[in-house]
């Protein structure tokens, strides 16, 4: 089920990225990135969360190129960011995605393509299949002014991939998009998985991350706080597993409840019990020996959610 | 070859989008209003009829072109970093530099097609009017063709780096000097101050001069072109639209997309 990433190429190389900005003339500089530093593996979906404000979109920037670090290196595939030739093999989707609002949706993807250096006779067919792909295939040949905003979103992720670039980077993916379209790209993006590209994405919709990522990075203020597998986000101590019994002699109940720390719950003839992960062993075995039948045996993930929040207010202003 | 296709793709989405723009057809109406309007003021008058109707007609061609050329011209870079649309275009393998000229060349085109239509206009009431017309009149308005791109490029240049209202300033500040840089030249050179003159003509190398695209006159009065000056303003235009375009990738190389 989980990924193994550790041993993989390294695909994104961000190391000790400083960035200040200058708000405006003559005013004192401010620092938005504290040199950040992470690596993003091949071929495994990143996630890169944080509060509103941290500097996802500015960090993502400095790897697209469009702004310049002040200080520290970034690199893609091997190449600095600040060439261009190997942009072919990356995609970006921008936040709240813009484009020329007098092309239809047709042409502003075939004007990618032609950018992206897809060969004449592919394009037409990519477009198609792209188009299709996001669900714009009913208004490929409408303005994109007349777009809303989750189908612009859809452009966005679909100029991203159409070039069948090796990395795509997404910046809030499932902004704007209903829960249909969230569940869709979420598909998306598992599938680009499995067909072996390596996706970044910054968001702070944390369950998405839980659901698809399979690293997370979490940036608060400007400053990597956490990084690691997803897996990994919770100290061992802490995780439960739920195990489902039927046919648990009340006796053996007793006794398991005296042995070991754990929650029990009754389900009409079954019994649900909340067993920390190092115990399950020997719980399933006694309650196996005493007849109980074993109706399920659940894994249960504490949510990211808390292992975020702390980072976040853990995090005194670094200034 | 793979940076030319790239250009090429830039060029033809900028002329696309400014053949959309309904502002540029009411500009266009209105020169070639303005350049027909010779006819009734040459009616008016009895000397000269044709030299004030020609006189006219191309100084309308100039004044126009080159006003669409800026007004398009200082929102061109501007406007694409201001709607973020240069953000998915720079993701991909498009260097700052190619999409710089890219977006140069595809102005470039339109204002030479505007002049193209401007042109075609003038012939039109030329021959409505009886004037002569001859190789002296399109050799005047190519020229107007290569001050229009430099012109772009200046406007190019202005808008990679600030508003679309400084770059109008800067853009029309430098396209009059241009055309006065020879008058400046000429009344330093009167000044008795040794340093006056000296400085008169250190400005006047800086300064651009646009009079060498000016051969109105000559096409008007059937008088002769020396082809020297033509070569000559070819490389000018040349050698001034690639300085500038240059020097403002150097530029817009630097700056940080917010
Ligand atoms: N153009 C700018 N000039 C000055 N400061 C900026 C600019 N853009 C962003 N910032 C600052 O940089 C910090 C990081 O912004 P950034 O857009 O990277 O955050 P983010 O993590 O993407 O947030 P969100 O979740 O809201 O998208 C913010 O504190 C913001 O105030
Ligand atoms: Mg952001």
């Amino acid at each position: 089920m989980s990924h193994v990433t550790d041993e993989r190429e390294t695909i994104v190389r961000v190391c000790d990225v400083v960035k200040d900005f200058r708000p405006g003339f003559g005013l004192r500089r401010k620092r938005i990135l504290h040199g950040v530093t992470f690596d993003v593996h091949e071929n495994e979906i990143f996630g890169f969360v944080g509060p509103n404000g941290a500097g996802k979109t500015t960090t993502l920037k400095v790897l697209m190129g469009l702004i310049r670090a002040t200080e520290g290196s970034a690199s893609i595939l091997g190449c600095d960011v600040a060439e261009s030739e190997f942009r072919h093999q990356v995609g970006f989707l921008p936040e709240n995605p813009y484009f020329y609002p007098f092309l239809t949706a047709r042409e502003i993807l075939d004007f990618y393509a032609r950018l992206s250096g897809v060969p004449a006779s592919e394009r037409a067919r990519r477009v198609d299949q792209l188009l299709g792909t996001v669900n714009l295939g009913h208004a490929m040949d409408a303005r994109l002014k007349t777009f809303s905003k989750g189908m612009l979103q859809r452009v966005g992720i679909a100029q991203a991939l159409i070039h069948d670039p090796k990395v795509v980077f997404l910046d809030e993916p499932m902004s704007g998009l209903d829960p249909l379209g969230r569940k869709e790209i979420r598909d998306l993006i598992l599938s680009l998985r499995a067909d072996g590209k390596t996706v970044f994405m910054n968001t702070h919709i944390l369950p998405d991350v839980e659901m698809i990522c399979d690293r997370v990075a979490i940036i608060v203020k400007g400053q990597i706080r956490h990084q690691g597998r997803i897996e990994d986000f919770l100290p061992e101590a802490g995780r439960k597993t739920d195990v489902v019994l039927g046919g648990l002699p009340p006796e053996t109940a007793d006794s398991l409840g005296e042995r070991f720390d754990l929650k029990m719950r009754g389900l009409g003839d079954r019994v649900e019990l909340q067993v920390a992960e190092k115990d399950v062993h020997q719980v399933l075995d006694s309650a196996i020996s005493a007849g109980a039948e074993v109706v399920s045996v659940t894994p249960q993930r504490n949510s990211l959610e808390d292992v975020f929040l702390d980072a976040v207010r853990a995090g005194g202003a670094p200034e | 070859m793979n940076s030319l296709s790239r250009i090429y793709a830039l060029a033809n989405n900028t002329f696309r989008e400014a053949i959309r723009n309904k502002l540029l057809y009411m500009l266009l109406g209105f020169s070639v209003v303005m350049i027909s309007s010779g006819v009734v003021l040459a009616t008016l008058s009895y000397v000269e009829v044709h030299e004030i109707l020609q006189d006219m007609g191309l100084a309308a061609i100039r004044f126009f072109s080159v006003g669409i050329a800026i007004f398009v011209g200082i929102g061109l870079i501007h406007n694409e970093v201001d709607r973020r649309t240069i953000f998915t275009i720079l993701s991909k393998p498009v260097s700052r530099n190619e999409f710089l000229v890219g977006k140069w060349a595809g102005l470039t085109f339109t204002v030479w097609l505007l002049l193209a239509l401007m042109a075609g206009a003038f012939a039109i009431v030329s021959l409505l009017a009886g004037a002569p017309l001859g190789l002296d009149h399109l050799v005047a308005i190519v020229l107007i063709g290569l001050e229009l791109m430099v012109v772009v490029a200046i406007a190019t240049f202005f808008s990679s780096f600030t508003t679309p209202m400084l770059a109008a300033l800067f853009s029309v500040g430098l396209w009059m000097i241009g055309h006065l840089s020879r008058d400046l030249h000429a009344l330093g050179q009167q000044s008795e101050v040794g340093t006056v003159t000296t400085m008169a003509n250190f400005v006047f190398l800086l300064m651009p001069d646009f009079e060498v695209f000016n051969k109105t006159l000559e096409a008007v009065h059937g008088l002769p072109i020396d082809s020297g000056e033509i070569g000559l303003a070819f490389v000018y235009a040349v050698g001034y639209t690639v300085c500038t375009l240059i020097l403002g990738a150097m530029i817009f190389s630097r700056r940080d997309f917010k």
